[in-house]
């Protein structure tokens, strides 16, 4: 605490200055019912070195992913993100500033925030990004009363919006709190055995406020059906579509099909799983959703001189002018993280995002092709094709083989059945940039050791 | 200075990526769904890169700059070490999904904050979960919601909410669906009892508000308030914004506040990052506690075989009996969570001596403007916010006697500051402050910066209109037209449209 505070020992000077002898002058406003009478029942202060051991003993006591063969995705993505990034990210410029109100002394973060969202909008193939919302989840949330704002008095189904019943439940339930204020209904949207949608449901979607569905599904799967279905709901229900930002290397930009909105979890640009947070959701928009969009938005403009500057723009959306009318109650982002995935954009260019896809891509086919040699083990949808992630069937829960596999420091995936207890026996496998040959050649010869156990 | 698409380098610049475990050629793609051009990305290699986020960074106002006394913000020093342990493998590389056993130390860190933030606001229990202090006025008020259905009182749809309130109050329960009734403050910007009694009924969810408030003073009334909102069933919610001023001195449970939330990106140093990342857990009393978003952390005696953290406990999550769900997918930012625990750690019970000294500071740095002003002779150019003789962590002063003697506006005096090498204080906030400047210089400042910041704030005000018109003229750029960027919109590069 000693080198915290520059003012220890200054106290009664200080005071003295303004007349006062005593702190408890400075809390004479404090009404006595309501003081606190006794010291705060906490632990003691510790020094930078004591903090360090504990945080050594405690964190070490997590197992890191990369101590094991770990095939564990489901919406996070293991990655490695450059050393520069690191580096330049914890600069006290950009680490220690606040939100850019005064933009004459925040033109660092104003121009690397709008080059964000141009990194952003050509990735996804639309032509406005914000600055970054919370996460993938809430960023869904945010599209789909978006959507309703602008599509609620066109639209024949009012307030309905259809969700992918793929959506996992925690995903889902972010939603449901975002959107069951507005009045707003989610009906599923469903999908066919083979993983793809259901065009007959897509079909009673059209009129709808938006329809909402994820490519990659949350279960790896790739649907080439995303492609016709802006022409089934119609111009007045809105396309929403969730991202793996990483797959866009290789796969085509929603908006180049149609989508009105995309949103997505940023973290693989940039970012590492960090326990799930802080990471970053991406947000980017048509024209026409721009003025009832969530977040900050940078624009390029001048200063007095005519000399190039960027600013906050749009900001009449916003809580802080607009208060219980604001198109959303986004104040602090995730400007930091954005940055973090703007700084691994910026250096992998098209050519290297591209490389990057086709390693994600290229690991799982890896990993595919060493569960298809284990009897026993059976592709959810073995004739779709799939990108960072695959469900496959099991003899058993798969709860018991990740608790088996963890003698042979394997993490073979996410359990599905916490997800739907008709998935219990199907694990979500998921591969990465990150995956080496020697963790699939593990995870396949412990795979095969549980499975004849199961069988026998 | 250049964007990143002014670098032109060639194909393939950039980082350098082992090749693919499979050949491309022999990989099972989706073609119907191929991209067909690839992303207009610009080409860096890394030194290219690496310069051009330096030199954004040097266009760039942080902490680490110089003095920030942005009200409301609460800019204090980000401890170093804090980045240190975030860079920990057992952090980075840790999914939200492994199974407890893998997270015991993750889980001990969780425990720890939960009952450390409890304990300073009088709450009974705490969820890390909501990521921003947004998100956790919003969490809070879903709650409150929730409870009153369950209790069958739905008929509970309206919030009350002061006009000195920050935006982000109504917005987040005009997001879980309430209405908003605005109730006006008092001349010195208190809470008008007459006022709130007017409002009150069965309809009534609950009153959003915080202590100190946004003028930086303490609401004297604050138990009456509460004891109005209970006397008609009513629920109290305390805005964390304004927390690092009080810890230790007092605490919302005793001023009769059923929730809270806390600014971890503030009271506890969350680096601001810029924009964020923050994080916004929230606490409440025992009738709320089954309605938080879970999964919440717990603990029970270990059993045999367990490797424990702490011996003989075991740490494990908890889905709360009706709750509310999830506000974000994973357990929140625990990358944050753990940054202020190593800043808790620093302080442990001494946070009171934080608090009492981020209020000796702020009620320093007003004497002593004050008093320059005077001695200046240019005292007759503003007024405190508020009459009040202590301020808590920060004040307000309007510049409303300037801009009618000289045509000085409050967004004047911001730039001049900032031409002195100050971050400018918060302006215009709170709306009911003609002019307002809202300073809050947090206990991280030295008496020196103190002095001489007072020195310079008085001879900003002293400089003649025409120069503060005009400021700045120092920094990367001048005075940026706003106007222009909102008629010519440009938010992206390239710039044709998709």
């Amino acid at each position: 605490m000693v080198d915290q505070l520059p003012n220890l020992g200054r106290e009664a000077e200080m005071l003295s200055a303004m007349g006062y002898t005593s702190m408890d002058d400075l809390f004479s406003d404090v009404p006595v019912d309501v003081r606190m009478q006794e010291d705060l029942p906490l632990r003691p202060s510790q020094t930078e070195e004591e903090i360090i051991a504990d945080a050594r003993r405690l964190l070490g006591a997590n197992v890191p992913l990369g101590s094991m063969a770990s095939f564990i995705g489901a919406g996070l993505y293991r990655n490695h993100v450059p050393a520069a990034v690191f580096q330049l990210v914890t600069r006290g410029e950009f680490l220690t500033a606040y939100t850019p109100y005064q933009a004459e002394v925040s033109q660092g973060m104003l121009q690397a925030m709008w080059e964000f969202q141009g990194l952003i909008s050509e990735l996804v193939g639309l032509p406005v990004a914000n600055l970054s919302v919370y996460d993938g989840s809430s960023a869904a949330a945010e599209a789909i009363t978006c959507a309703v704002r602008v599509h609620g008095r066109k639209a024949t189904q009012k307030g309905v919006v259809y969700v992918s019943e793929l959506v996992p439940p925690d995903r889902w339930s972010v939603i449901h709190n975002y959107t069951q204020g507005g009045g707003i209904e989610l009906r599923k949207l469903r999908h066919l055995e083979d993983g793809t949608l259901d065009p007959a449901s897509v079909a009673e979607a059209a009129g709808a406020c938006a329809v909402y569905v994820e490519q990659p599904n949350p279960l790896g799967l790739l649907d080439a059906s995303l492609v016709g279905v802006k022409d089934i709901v119609g111009e007045h229900t809105a396309f929403i579509v969730g991202v793996n930002p990483v797959s866009l290397g290789l796969y085509e930009a929603p908006g180049h099909y149609g989508a009105d909105i995309v949103v997505g979890e940023g973290q693989p640009f940039g970012s590492p799983m960090t326990a799930g947070g802080p990471i970053y959701g991406i947000f980017a928009c048509s024209n026409a959703y721009m003025r009832q969009m969530p977040g900050r938005i940078v624009g390029r403009t001048i200063d007095e001189d005519e000399q190039t500057a960027y600013c906050l723009t749009l900001s009449t959306r916003e809580q802080h002018i607009r208060r219980h009318r604001a198109t959303s109650n986004l104040c602090t982002n995730e400007t930091l993280i954005a940055l973090m995935g703007a700084m691994h954009m910026s250096l992998l260019g098209p050519e290297g995002v591209r490389a990057l896809a086709v390693r994600n891509a290229a690991a799982l086919h890896a990993v595919v092709d060493a569960l298809q040699g284990v009897s026993g083990v059976e592709l959810v949808h073995p004739d779709g094709h799939h990108f960072n992630e695959i469900a496959v069937r099991l003899p058993g829960t798969a709860a018991d083989c990740i608790t088996a596999l963890e003698a042979h420091g394997v993490l073979p995936g996410f359990d599905l059945g916490r997800w739907s207890d008709d998935r219990a026996d199907q694990l979500l496998v998921t591969a990465t940039d990150q995956t080496r040959p020697e963790e699939i050649e593990r995870l396949a010869t412990a795979m095969a050791a549980w499975c004849a156990e199961v069988v026998a | 200075m250049n964007n990143l698409w002014d670098h032109t380098g060639a194909a393939g610049a950039g980082y350098a990526q082992p090749a693919p475990l499979v050949a491309e050629s022999e990989l099972n793609l989706a073609t119907s769904l191929l991209r067909k051009e690839a992303p207009r990305w610009p080409r860096l290699s890394e030194p290219e890169m690496v310069r051009h986020y330096t030199n954004l960074s040097r266009r760039n106002f942080g902490i680490d700059t110089g003095f920030y006394p942005l009200g409301s913000c609460t800019m204090k020093h980000n401890p170093r070490v804090n980045e240190v342990i975030a860079q920990m493998p057992g952090i980075c590389d840790v999914h939200p999904h492994q199974p407890e056993h893998h997270l015991q130390g993750l889980l001990a860190i969780f425990h720890e904050m939960q009952h450390m933030l409890a304990v300073c606001a009088g709450m009974d229990e705490v969820t890390l979960q909501p990521v921003a202090g947004a998100q956790g006025e919003f969490t809070a008020v879903r709650c409150i919601q929730e409870y009153f259905r369950e209790r069958g009182e739905a008929q509970r749809t309206r919030i009350v909410v002061p006009d000195s309130a920050h935006g982000t109050n109504p917005a987040s329960a005009a997001m879980a669906g309430f209405e908003i009734v605005e109730v006006p403050s008092t001349e010195d910007g208190r809470i008008d009892l007459q006022a709130l009694e007017a409002v009150l009924d069965d309809t009534i969810a609950a009153m959003m508000i915080t202590n100190p408030n946004t003028l930086g003073l303490f609401e004297t009334d604050i138990a009456a308030a509460s004891e109005l909102v209970h006397g008609v069933g009513g629920q109290m919610y305390y805005d964390g914004a304004n927390f690092n001023a009080i810890i230790g001195r007092t605490s919302p449970g005793l001023m009769g506040f059923d929730a809270v939330h806390y600014n971890l990106h503030k009271t506890f140093s969350q680096p601001h990052g810029g924009g964020g990342p923050g994080s916004g857990p929230i606490g409440v009393k025992a009738h709320l506690a089954p309605f938080l978003p879970g999964p919440v952390v717990d603990v029970r005696d270990a059993e045999a075989g367990e490797r424990t953290v702490e011996a003989g406990r075991w740490f494990h999550w908890r889905e709360p009996e009706h709750s509310i769900g999830k506000v974000q997918q994973w357990h929140g930012n625990a990358g944050a969570v753990l940054r202020c625990w190593a800043f808790y750690r620093r302080y442990g019970r001494d946070l009171r001596t934080m608090s009492e000294h981020a209020v000796l500071n702020a009620n320093y740095l007003r004497h002593a403007i004050h008093r320059e002003a005077k001695d200046a002779g240019v005292d007759h150019l503003f007024v405190d916010g508020a009459r009040t003789d202590v301020a808590k962590h920060e004040f307000t002063l309007s510049m409303q006697p300037a801009k009618e003697a000289l045509g000085v506006t409050a967004m004047d005096i911001a730039k001049g500051l900032l031409d002195m090498g100050y971050m400018a204080p918060t302006v215009y906030f709170p709306l009911v402050v003609p002019e307002c400047l809202m300073i809050e210089p947090t206990e991280t400042e030295a008496k020196d910066t103190l002095d001489r910041f007072a020195k310079d704030f008085v001879a900003v005000v002293g400089t003649d209109p025409a120069t503060l018109h005009a400021a700045p003229v120092t920094t990367p750029v001048r005075r940026v037209d706003e106007v222009y960027a909102a008629r010519n919109l440009c938010l992206r590069v390239p710039e044709d449209d998709l």
